[in-house]
């Protein structure tokens, strides 16, 4: 089995006990989506929720004194923070998944409609928004743990504000290459995905940098 | 491959603490005692040694290959066991060999079991649920599911009782026994090492005092006994530590500078004597 796998796999088993409360932050964000009947803000308070908790493994590992158990196994330093960013892409996964089928399902018992392009329009903005709280904040904790770093925690919070801030700011209508991107799903959904793909590559090389300088 | 860890002038530089030039190897097959008072650097090799600081100088290798460069390879061969747990509080043991077992790939599901049945830990319980000898041996059981061949203890007797350190330390000589293992024992209580250690390396204010045979410490010291009288200034040159009491004296001497002190009372000097004697940095005891 990969190495990276096998660290993700024990990152998974660390937050194992807390279960029910991730599955909490997921359910959470379905009282806002019947709130504003808008499947866009369901989804995106849905990860903006679910990237508040990974925190949780920098958490208990911090509270176990486990990174001596990290110290001692047979593994690279870069095979553990990929195994990390493995886990936690997983996490959003997992919580996009879920949310793009029970938000849909709340919305539509409220009579709303949910047509495709929403559907892919809320799937693009919960990849873009859950890649971007989380690549500032693997290398906060990282750096300065998950105590001294517990401001990392609130970046999806400002994150999110800050971007209802500037939705409504977007020139959408003056750039021509942006008005395409944003009213073509196949577009928008590439340009989601190589821009979350290059923010995490230059993510996991800024963390794995930060932990083998880092001293235990 | 004759030496199982082998250490060569590492240094580590901190504020206000320096670790120097330390230098010993571990033979296959032997229990090594790292001894020296609290803050005398012994976490700081060990930590050195798994690649959890980084040195200012000097290499490690650990089963023969490099602990930097090789670090997967070094580490697959080698358990730990630290004062305190390193497994997650709420995690059963069950969980435990779960998470393990899948970083080692000669791990043997079998083994834990039996060494669980051995040690009298049930798989049922959680982490926390254990006393810290139960915990201490759970780190141990993992160690030997792998047949880690070696094993590296920081104070795992510091907080355990009398029991479970003798316990601590016939599993040491139980795992020692063909050969094939070895084990690099940190500790401040140096009565463990009198019965279970075969080499000694003692640390003294991040500085290397001695690196050999058990016996050959404990015979390269003397403790003298006399009255105050006759404890004259050529005396005094030759002690590495000494205790004043009002009817007379009693202090360390290396066995080789005995010659001088023929006329007084000479006993044998135990680990613990001759730490306590020379931790003082030459300084007197009053």
């Amino acid at each position: 089995m990969n190495n990276i796998w096998k660290s993700a796999k024990l990152d998974f088993s660390l937050v194992k006990p807390y279960v029910k409360t991730i599955c909490f932050t997921m359910i959470l964000p379905l009282a806002f989506a019947a709130i504003n009947r808008s499947l866009l803000t369901g989804i995106s308070f849905a990860m903006c929720f679910i990237a508040m908790t990974t925190g949780y493994t920098f958490s208990i590992t911090e509270k176990n004194s486990m990174e001596r158990l990290y110290g001692i196994l047979p593994i690279r330093k870069s095979d553990m923070v990929m195994g990390r960013y493995l886990y936690m892409m997983i996490m959003g996964f997992i919580a996009l998944i879920v949310s793009l089928i029970a938000h849909p399902m709340i919305l539509t018992l409220l009579g709303e409609t949910v047509g495709v392009f929403d559907f892919i329009n809320a799937a693009a903005v919960g990849i873009f928004l859950f890649a971007l709280y989380t690549v500032f904040q693997l290398p906060g904790y990282y750096k300065l743990g998950s105590i001294k770093g517990r401001v990392f925690m609130y970046i999806p919070v400002a994150g999110f504000l800050v971007t209802l801030l500037l939705i409504t700011k977007i020139p959408v209508g003056e750039s021509k290459l942006l008005f395409t991107v944003i009213h073509s799903p196949v577009l928008l959904m590439l340009f989601v995905v190589i821009f979350a793909a290059a923010m995490y590559a230059a993510s996991i090389l800024v963390s794995i940098k930060i932990l083998k300088n880092k001293e235990m | 491959m004759n030496n199982y860890l082998e250490v060569r002038n590492l240094s580590k530089s901190f504020k206000g603490f320096q670790l120097h030039d330390i230098t010993f190897t571990l033979p296959k097959g032997y229990i090594m005692g790292l001894i020296g008072p609290n803050g005398s650097g012994k976490t700081t090799i060990i930590k050195l040694i798994l690649n959890m600081l980084k040195p200012t100088n000097g290499e490690v290798k650990i089963l023969g290959f490099d602990h930097v460069a090789n670090e997967q390879e070094a580490k697959r061969n080698l358990g730990v066991v630290f004062d305190s747990n390193y497994f997650s509080d709420e995690w059963k043991i069950s969980q435990v060999e779960k998470s393990v077992s899948a970083f080692y790939e000669n791990w043997n599901t079998q083994t834990f079991s039996e060494i669980l049945e051995k040690f009298h830990i049930q798989p049922s319980k959680r982490v926390k649920e254990l006393s810290k000898g139960m915990q201490m041996k759970l780190m141990l059981a993992c160690a030997f599911s792998y047949d880690a061949k070696l094993l590296i203890l920081d104070e795992p007797t510091s907080g355990l009782d009398p029991v479970s350190r003798d316990e601590l330390l016939h599993i040491l000589s139980e795992y020692i026994e063909d050969g094939e293992h070895s084990v690099l024992f940190s500790t401040h209580i140096t009565g463990d090492l009198e019965r279970a250690a075969d080499y000694i390396t003692y640390i003294r204010y991040g500085e290397l005092f001695f690196s050999g045979g058990k016996d050959e410490l404990i015979d390269g010291f003397r403790i003298v006994k006399g009255g105050r009288e006759e404890l004259s200034e050529e005396l005094s040159k030759k002690i590495l530590g000494i205790r004043n009491f009002s009817t007379g004296f009693e202090a360390l001497v290396r066995t080789e500078d005995l010659k001088p002190f023929a006329r007084l009372h000479v006993e044998p000097a135990t680990m613990d004597d001759i730490v306590v004697f020379t931790s003082k940095r030459g300084e007197l005891y009053e």
